[in-house]
């Protein structure tokens, strides 16, 4: 059995996974002109739009207007941004079943490293990509190189039953990536500034900036050009697999249709449902993801809130997640709240006996005094508030003696 | 705890140290000293001695990064560096 010694990243790609996930079992409408509605509340820019309605020259993230005005039939749906989530949660975690620690890029683009699976599938590469599309149950592009750029730019040429495989290491990868136009790098939010800049430089393929000196490139466009140029050489950064996440969530179906304070009862219901959960073991949630599902088929609507710090208090929860469903576009029908990261264990320990206040008072004073005997009379200071309501911290205190 | 000069009992706290930020477009920090940012709390902008001949103009984030760290930095909009504020 041959073991590659380069990395073998594997990208899926599913294509328009918004698009279908929004649509749901009305797959008749993909063969029309649609596209996905503006969020609410937010730009007025449509989401993925389907073949038929890129033959009239509508592109994603165009204005509502423009698009209307190239197709006046243009079909629109409401974004479901919550089952796109859930969806593509349901497809890492089967990749993740198959074995593959996979790093997810955005919904529809994953890689994971195709080595460690080759003894665990056969001990070849198609029988892995065999296994991955039998788990993901759903048309699926397969690109394979030894960097995770190249893999993603591989699957872009790929077609659903012929994956494209990039042979080789680091000169190969680099031939394969000379060809292709620098718009690439849109496919990175790091580096998509840079496609405009080097198209009006005559920079049109990777192959003609990786041929640039590094140090040029550094220094026209910092380090985002830097880490372009690495990538067009067949260099990139190891994959960051996820852990493996545990599904831990909660949800409420309203019998009515909900906003406002008795939504915030249904929060808070759901807030001490998810902290009495066994399978929290005494953690503290680091992030949540509250979605709701609002009411006539006006699709779902979805936000993460990552705390301040890791929390197991049901009352800071409610203040800090409370304030976001001001944000809910329409009444809603079902709430949920999910874990998205576990913080470390919480301490819920407390003392015994409460300490009276003097005797802390003393305590105190004879730790400086001794720290100060130690140290020498600098080394115990006191902040002192010169301007607390200064919207500049630092001229809010300073750091003075103590004196007793 | 540095210890103070004899002469200058007083130092300023919370005074902005300079950072390493890799920022979006749209200027929000995707990476922070490498590390990578997990998610954005809060950002907002503060101006202040717009009368003065050297104003103070800076947007600030509230970031938690993936290590599960909160930092405040701010993006000073005169000279165009980073700097951590917490």
């Amino acid at each position: 059995m041959f073991v590659s010694p380069e990395p073998l990243i594997v990208c899926v790609s599913i294509l328009r996974l918004e698009l279908k996930v929004a649509v749901g079992d009305r797959a008749e409408l993909l063969g029309v002109p649609i596209a996905i509605a503006p969020e609410p509340g937010g730009a007025q820019l449509i989401g993925e739009v389907s073949d038929a309605a890129q033959a009239f020259g509508i592109a994603p993230g165009m204005r509502l207007g423009e698009a209307l005005a190239r197709c006046p039939a243009l079909l629109l749906i409401p974004p479901d941004p919550a089952g796109v989530a859930d969806h593509w949660e349901r497809l890492l975690m089967a990749l993740e079943a198959v074995g593959a620690a996979v790093e997810p890029m955005r919904p529809g683009l994953a890689c994971f490293d195709a080595r460690g699976l080759l003894r665990l599938h056969g001990g070849t590469l198609s029988a892995v990509l065999a296994k991955a599309r039998q788990a993901l149950g759903e048309p699926a592009r397969f690109g394979v190189a030894s960097t995770r750029f190249a893999a993603v730019a591989a699957a872009t040429r790929a077609r659903v039953r012929h994956p494209m495989l990039v042979a080789g290491g680091q000169r190969e990868v680099r031939e394969f990536l000379a060809p292709m136009a620098v718009s690439l790098l849109r496919g990175s939010p790091a580096l998509s500034a840079l496609v405009e800049p080097l198209e009006r430089l005559g920079i049109e393929t990777l192959g003609e900036l990786a041929a640039l000196p590094l140090a040029a490139v550094t220094d026209r466009f910092g380090a985002s050009g830097r880490t372009a140029h690495r990538l067009t050489r067949g260099i990139d950064a190891p994959l960051r697999p996820r852990d493996p996440g545990e599904s831990v969530r909660e949800a409420l179906d309203l019998p009515d249709a909900s906003s406002g304070i008795q939504l915030e009862r249904a929060l808070g219901i759901l807030i001490d449902r998810l902290l009495s959960r066994r399978e929290r073991r005494g953690r503290t949630l680091r992030a949540v993801v509250i979605s709701a599902v609002l009411v006539e088929g006006g699709g779902t609507w979805r936000e993460q809130v990552t705390f301040r710090e890791a929390l197991s208090d049901p009352l800071r929860m409610r203040l800090a997640l409370t304030p976001r469903l001001v944000s809910v576009p329409a009444p809603a029908q079902t709430l949920r709240l999910a874990v998205e990261r576990f913080g470390p264990p919480t301490s819920d320990q407390r003392a015994l006996i409460d300490d009276p206040a003097s005797d802390r008072l003393a305590r105190l004073r004879e730790a400086i005094r001794q720290v100060r005997v130690a140290a020498g009379p600098d080394a115990a200071l006191r902040v002192l508030q010169i301007d607390p309501g200064s919207r500049f911290p630092e001229r809010r205190a300073v750091l003075t003696r103590f004196e007793r | 705890m540095a210890r103070l000069d004899t002469a200058q009992r007083t130092r300023r706290l919370g005074v902005p140290a300079p950072v390493a930020v890799l920022a979006g477009e749209d200027g929000q920090p995707l990476l922070i000293d490498g590390r990578e940012v997990d998610g954005v709390r809060e950002s907002w902008l503060l101006e202040d001695r717009w009368w003065a001949e050297r104003p103070l103009r800076r947007r600030y984030w509230e970031v938690v990064t993936t290590c599960g760290r909160d930092e405040v930095v701010f993006h000073d909009l005169r000279s165009g560096k980073w700097w951590r504020q917490r």
